[in-house]
């Protein structure tokens, strides 16, 4: 029949089986804050979630300053807004304070 | 190269993971610090106000994954980070090997 060990005993072998494989002693359990800094980093991985874009024809302008290439979808888009706008029926203007803003008007 | 939908709450995303890729080395350092019960309070307490000033957008909660194809937040099948109806479509169009639709 074994004897129960005394809790002392546990302690220092306890004690020597960190020495022995390299771990930190800490009986008390208190949180050191290890696993903060043993964890991997996932920063670089998560930056390559995204397949990555073409360039459109506006970073191309800005990759390449000479070029000057016109984005015919951009110029099309621009005169439809301008002809809206000529008609009365362009966005409306953005509210500057809580006074002017229409999400406010509306409640009553 | 592949297209995808580009809506601000895919932009959004990819800003949150740039900032999450930029100050994580920093973050781990002032998490370690402020989570170590061996360090006194104070710097302990001090190291937690530093982290309360980082931007929203360098927090790893922030990240999304949103489907790849369409930006859908909803309904990713994450093995392929795409929608279920994307997912749908690219299997029936053949373009993940490997699936298969089920039949029998």
């Amino acid at each position: 029949m074994a004897e129960s060990i005394a809790p002392k005993l546990l302690k220092s072998l306890a004690r020597l089986r960190c020495s022995i494989f390299q771990t930190t002693f800490n009986p008390t359990s208190r949180r050191t804050g290890a696993k903060y800094l043993k964890a991997r980093l996932r920063g670089p991985s998560m930056v390559q979630y995204y397949p990555e874009r073409s360039p459109s024809i506006g970073d191309l302008n800005k990759m390449y300053p000479g070029w000057n290439l016109v984005d015919v979808h951009e110029v099309r888009r621009n005169i439809s807004i301008q002809e809206h706008k000529d008609r009365g029926k362009g966005a409306p203007k953005k509210a500057k304070n809580k006074e002017e803003s229409r999400r406010t008007k509306k409640r009553r | 190269m592949p297209k995808f939908a580009k809506n601000i709450r895919v932009l959004r995303d990819m800003k949150a993971r740039r900032g999450v890729k930029d100050n994580e080395i920093l973050r781990r350092a002032y998490l370690y610090v402020a989570r170590n019960e061996t360090l006194p309070p104070q710097v302990r307490y001090q190291a937690q106000l530093q982290l309360n000033t980082f931007d929203k957008y360098t927090r790893p909660t922030t990240v999304k994954n949103r489907c790849t194809a369409s930006g859908r937040g909803r309904g990713i099948i994450s093995e392929f980070g795409l929608c279920r109806t994307q997912f749908r479509l690219k299997a029936l169009q053949g373009f993940l090997p490997g699936v298969q639709k089920a039949s029998w």
